[in-house]
């Protein structure tokens, strides 16, 4: 951990990108960030009004409509690891959510339905009953409607409701289960997404060092991540917009994150790449040209949108790489980097949308040991990993007897 | 996947259509004659062949139409009921499809009467079928270099998924029966008998008529159930959810195939399927449309019964004591309604397929 490498060169970089911005006419893209970067310099990190300070994570929310039962948390957590709730009965939620990858899939881009890989990477479940806003660009409201959502997606589950809701009917125990749970004769797919979206409010990790300590145990941190704690709030400004007890304003920011480029290399990734601009509702001329992920633009249709993403929760992370929306920096290390030159990977690249990258992100100047410090403190709000094996999966079997088959067949 | 259109109404205006022309004068029905040419663009049938063998259109691209649609078996699939999207099964027998380009209504229950684009849009789509994402199909074209020349080649400018539903119709145009003895003349002396007790005694041709050997009407023949529909759940998840969108009631306590009752909902319709084209049998075990009946002789041994047991049995069908050698010879002349197989390259694509999708080359800089 915390072995960051010494990065002068890169360093030097962004600064002649800074300087050279300041001459105008040299509009690379890397250029033309470098203004919004500067404006930010008056900016005071932590102004008066503030941002949420960091705080421990208390109970997550549960919607009147939907509360818990142990029997509904039973049946999510089965369904959860079910790949009947998907297309070819392939690829369920765990599929791209192993519980050993971080509840997410370590890979830049998650893997796809078969036959395709995913365009973004897989979120970890960990923490996502607390998220008003779900999905990288926050697309989905609540864990319920998400979860069908990611079922039917194209490159996702790739399964209709009705078929899956038919598959679940032809399994006896889920039959009994659903009965159980939600009092129907007949599982009803809605209740899937119910069952899951409560299986997922069991997900949470409220007791990580971080946790500990705000909650009064001052020996929970040691004297490193202490010194991490002071720079996220202070000096590198990451509570701007990692803040609150869920690590994140939900609001949407461009933070500079360059485009994967994988896009660039993989025919498959291209394919993808493509589909997903018809599927987020891209005009003509926007599916032509697009060559980067848009972000919020999809949702807002805005152009100042575009490259926006959700601020992105920091709990959990120390088992959820790859990072970012199109999982661009495999460490923390990476991560750090990145926003110490202000929003730069190591070979100067950067968002395609520079005009909209936040006035908060800038050359932060940490020094190897603050650096450190800031990856230890990250690292403190990660608890132990949360493990948990394949539940059994209930089979298939007839609804009707030979002998009923045949008295309908004699009643014709 | 995507939307799927019903389109019961047309259907029945199009039937209607057809019983005015044909059913109007009692006992005189339109000859089984050959079949009319069809103009066919060669370029775009060739791309819509290289489309019907290619996984790659299906959702996982694990299955082609040709996994269902085989042409060693006339393009139907010899298992009574035909496979479904993986992870799925089926509840019905899949039928050949060639002449299909020659039908006004398809579906074993007649539920399609628009053209083949719908019908092969429904393939394409339907979730226990190819479970395709139509804008996952086209761009996973545009990522082919040989079917981005071939659309252009075809006219059609880029790869799109209108023009796929446009091609593979195409091809299956080519796909019509060549050489039958019906069409040549050289039928053998008990296919001319057969033929006889075909249009006369045996009264086959009440339904059977026509080009095809159909009149494209639905009926009740009393067609035992198959009850591997129900016994295996994963046929029955399919039936479930067919039965769902179709909007039957009752569909958990369905233990029958209602057929023809999906469009007009009305009960005396149930149990009616489309009387199909007796083209191509041959080659096409098992029969009826859910593949109960395992060979031609025990087809015409159904019918000399009076067909099956149903309480809205069409009443054209009665017992007929047809002798051992009538059943013989109605065999013959239902044999002699099959062609030369369409096995050859003409009809079937025998060209690699990529095993991964090249990458565009430059992709920064050229539009998608
Ligand atoms: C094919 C891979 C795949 C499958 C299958 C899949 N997911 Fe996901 N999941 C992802 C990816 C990728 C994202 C991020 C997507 C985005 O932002 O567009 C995601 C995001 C999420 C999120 C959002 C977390 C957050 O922080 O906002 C939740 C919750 C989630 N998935 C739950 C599920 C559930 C429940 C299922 C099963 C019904 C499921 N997923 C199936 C890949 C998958
Ligand atoms: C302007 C708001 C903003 C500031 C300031 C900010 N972040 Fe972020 N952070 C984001 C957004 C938005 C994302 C998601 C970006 C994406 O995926 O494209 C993100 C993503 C991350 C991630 C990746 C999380 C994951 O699950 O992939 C880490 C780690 C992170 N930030 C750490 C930091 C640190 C450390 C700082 C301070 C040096 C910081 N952030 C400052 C907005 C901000
Ligand atoms: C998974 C198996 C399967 C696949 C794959 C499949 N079909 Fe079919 N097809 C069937 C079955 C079964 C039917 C009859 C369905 C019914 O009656 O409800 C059918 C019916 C048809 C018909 C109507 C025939 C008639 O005379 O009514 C046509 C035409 C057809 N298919 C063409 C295609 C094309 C083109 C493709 C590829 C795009 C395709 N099929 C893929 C199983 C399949
Ligand atoms: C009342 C109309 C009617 C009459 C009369 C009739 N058929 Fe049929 N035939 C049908 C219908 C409808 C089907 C489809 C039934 C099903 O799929 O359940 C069918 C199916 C068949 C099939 C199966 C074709 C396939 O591809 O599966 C054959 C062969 C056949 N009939 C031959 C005959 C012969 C021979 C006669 C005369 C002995 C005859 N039919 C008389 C309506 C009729």
């Amino acid at each position: 951990m915390s072995n960051v490498i010494q990065t002068p060169t890169l360093l030097a970089a962004a600064i002649t990108t800074a300087l050279l911005a300041g001459c105008a006419g040299q509009t690379t893209s890397e250029a033309v960030a470098a203004p919004a970067a500067e404006k930010s310099m008056a900016a005071a990190p932590m102004a008066m009004a503030g941002p949420a300070p960091l705080a421990p994570l208390g109970e997550p929310p549960i919607p009147a409509d939907n509360l818990q039962s142990p029997a509904k948390i039973e049946l999510g957590k089965i369904l959860f690891f079910d790949p009947r709730l998907g297309g070819d009965a392939s690829t369920g939620c765990s599929t791209c959510h192993e519980p050993d990858q971080g509840w997410a899939w370590a890979e830049d881009f998650s893997r796809g339905y078969p036959g395709t890989v995913h365009w973004r990477n897989s979120q970890t479940i960990i923490n996502s009953a607390y998220f008003p806003r779900q999905f990288w660009a926050g697309s989905a409201s609540s864990n319920e409607s998400q979860a069908r959502g990611a079922a039917r997606g194209g490159v996702a589950g790739n399964g209709e409701a009705d078929i899956m809701e038919a598959r679940l009917r032809v399994i006896p125990e889920y039959v009994e289960r659903f009965r159980e749970a939600f009092g129907t004769q007949w599982p009803i797919i809605r209740d899937a997404w119910r069952a899951i979206a409560s299986f997922e409010r069991t997900l949470v990790q409220r007791d990580t060092p971080l946790d500990k300590y705000l909650l009064g145990d001052k020996s929970a941190l040691n004297a490193d991540e202490l010194k991490g704690k002071e720079l996220f709030e202070g000096k590198a400004g990451c509570i701007q917009c990692h803040n609150g007890a869920i690590t994140s304003d939900q609001d949407f920011h461009n933070i500079g994150i360059p485009p994967n480029k994988r896009w660039e290399e993989d025919g498959l990734a291209q394919i993808t790449f493509r589909f997903e601009q018809y599927a987020k509702g891209q005009t003509q001329e926007g599916y032509r040209k697009a060559k980067s992920d848009w972000g919020f633009y999809y949702r807002s249709k805005n152009a100042w949108d575009k490259g926006k993403f959700r601020t992105a929760p920091l709990r959990y992370l120390k088992y959820t790489a790859p990072y970012m929306h199109n999982g661009v920096f495999y460490t923390l290390e990476e991560v750090v980097d990145f926003y110490d030159r202000g929003g730069f990977d190591e070979d100067g690249r950067t968002t395609l949308f520079p005009e909209n990258k936040s006035s908060l992100i800038k050359p932060l100047g940490l020094t190897d040991d603050e650096k450190d410090a800031l990856i230890a403190f990250l690292e403190s709000m990660s608890g132990e990993e949360m493990l948990m094996d394949k539940p059994a999966m209930p089979e298939y079997a007839p609804l009707f007897t030979l002998a009923e088959l045949e008295a309908a067949q004699e009643a014709k | 996947m995507g939307v799927r259109v019903k389109t019961g109404h047309t259907l029945l205006a199009a039937t209607l259509g057809l019983g005015m022309a044909f059913g109007a004068q009692a006992g005189k029905y339109p000859d089984i004659t050959s079949l009319p040419d069809l103009k066919i663009n060669a370029a775009k049938a060739e791309l819509g062949k290289r489309l019907f063998f290619d996984r790659r259109i299906s959702g996982d691209a694990g299955i082609a139409c040709s996994d269902c649609h085989k042409p060693e078996n006339a393009y139907s699939h010899p298992d009574a009921l035909s496979p479904g999207y993986p992870g799925n099964g089926h509840f019905r027998n899949s039928p050949s499809v060639i002449n299909a380009a020659h039908k006004k209504v398809w579906m074993h229950d007649g539920r399609l009467g628009t053209n083949l684009n719908d019908v092969t849009r429904e393939m394409l789509t339907e979730d226990y079928i190819m479970n395709m994402d139509m804008r996952v199909m086209q761009e996973r074209a545009k990522q082919d270099p040989k079917y981005v020349q071939m659309f252009k080649d075809a006219g059609y400018g880029e790869p799109s998924n209108g023009s796929i539903r446009k091609a593979i119709p195409e091809y299956l145009k080519t796909l019509t029966s060549v050489n039958a003895p019906i069409d040549t003349g050289k039928m053998s002396a008990s296919a001319k008998r057969g033929q006889k007790l075909f249009k006369g005694k045996a009264g086959c041709i009440q339904c059977h008529n026509g080009p095809l050997a159909t009149d494209g009407k639905a009926y009740n023949t009393g067609v035992p159930e198959n009850f591997d529909i129900f016994l295996d759940p994963m046929n029955h998840h399919a039936f479930i959810a067919f039965a769902m969108f179709q909007g039957i009631e009752d569909y958990m306590n369905l233990k029958r195939d209602p057929g023809y009752y999906n469009i007009t909902m009305d009960a005396a319709d149930t149990g009616k399927f489309v009387t199909p084209s007796l083209r191509e049998l041959k080659y096409s075990a098992p029969y009826m449309h859910n593949g109960m009946i395992k060979s031609l002789y025990d087809v015409v041994g159904f019918y000399n019964r009076g067909g099956g047991k149903d309480s809205r049995k069409d009443s054209r069908l009665k017992p007929l004591k047809l002798g051992k050698q009538d059943i013989k010879d109605l065999v013959a002349f239902l044999e002699s309604m099959s062609g030369d197989p369409l096995t050859s390259g003409k009809h079937v694509w025998k060209g690699p397929y990529p095993a991964e999708y090249p990458v565009i080359e430059n992709w920064t800089q050229v539009k998608n």
